[in-house]
């Protein structure tokens, strides 16, 4: 089928980069590999540029080979015996840049302990803004179990941050009252 | 709960990619495009020195078959030559035997 757009790598690199960078550094953890992995995902655009047909096409064909290729990276670090999130935490004392809030900064974290289906779910859901439909296609999973793992995912992330929450509320409360 | 995806929607916002990273990706690009081509140019130089091995190898294979040709075409002639000369001795020898036997009579 004819169309008419046309594919700029330069312009999907500006688009796309922080999406992707982003989905990798959720997925990872690690800045250095979420770039590796930006990278690797941009040169394999560039391969298959001939193939993208619009520029929707080419923001899910994005999504989708960044968060393969993050859950690629993940096994072969698993493989290696190295839990990434406990490295950098446990041995570097690496935080991930915080957010605006402190909460934000904890979410963050707790997203991080989450295994590994339900944290893509999370992240297409609430970084993204896609429908189970959308992360169903992109994981390329059915629509049921995505949104068992967004279900399972939320309650879990939600129970993992209670305490905090609770702080976090009690916080704010105290400031209201001041 | 609705506060809570709320929250956690806002921690989730994309993050600024590192500033160097789309001049690594366009060096990584490029590096890839120079060394294809590359590997076209030898691709190609490979294929003409194929075919010109091709085609020296027929121009050379075309001048043995000449060259045979011609040894066998000169080889032709000095037999031919021997066989002349050899008939014209024969014709000489019998002459003269003729000549003789006629004396004797």
């Amino acid at each position: 089928m004819a169309h008419d757009w046309q594919a700029d790598f330069e312009q999907l690199v500006d688009e796309h980069q922080a999406m992707v960078f982003s989905l990798a550094l959720r997925m990872t953890g690690d800045r250095g590999l979420a770039e590796e992995i930006a990278q690797d995902v941009f040169m394999e655009l560039d391969r298959n540029l001939a193939r993208i047909e619009t520029a929707d096409h080419a923001c899910f064909w994005l999504r989708r080979v960044a968060m393969s290729r993050s859950a690629d990276a993940l096994r072969r670090r698993r493989v290696r015996g190295l839990d990434l999130w406990v490295e950098m935490e446990d041995r570097h004392g690496i935080r991930l840049e915080p957010p605006a809030s402190p909460l934000g900064t904890r979410l963050e974290q707790l997203l991080a302990t989450l295994p590994e289906p339900q944290r893509a779910a999370l992240v297409l859901r609430y970084q993204e803004d896609l429908t189970p439909e959308e992360i169903a296609a992109t994981l390329q999973a059915p629509v049921a179990t995505v949104k068992s793992h967004l279900q399972r995912g939320l309650k879990l992330l939600r129970a993992k941050a209670m305490h905090h929450l609770k702080e976090f509320v009690r916080v704010k409360e105290q400031a209201s009252g001041d | 709960m609705q506060e809570f995806e709320r929250e956690l929607r806002q921690a989730l916002e994309r993050r600024p990619a590192p500033p160097s990273l789309k001049g690594r990706i366009v060096q990584a690009r490029q590096r890839r495009a120079q060394s294809a081509r590359r590997w076209v140019l030898w691709q190609r130089l490979a294929a003409s020195l194929a075919l010109a091995a091709v085609l020296g190898g027929g121009v050379e294979w075309q001048r043995h078959v000449r060259e045979e040709r011609r040894q066998g075409e000169a080889a032709r002639q000095q037999v031919l030559i021997a066989l002349r000369i050899t008939g014209h001795a024969l014709n000489q020898m019998n002459t003269q035997l003729a000549a003789h036997g006629r004396a004797q009579e």
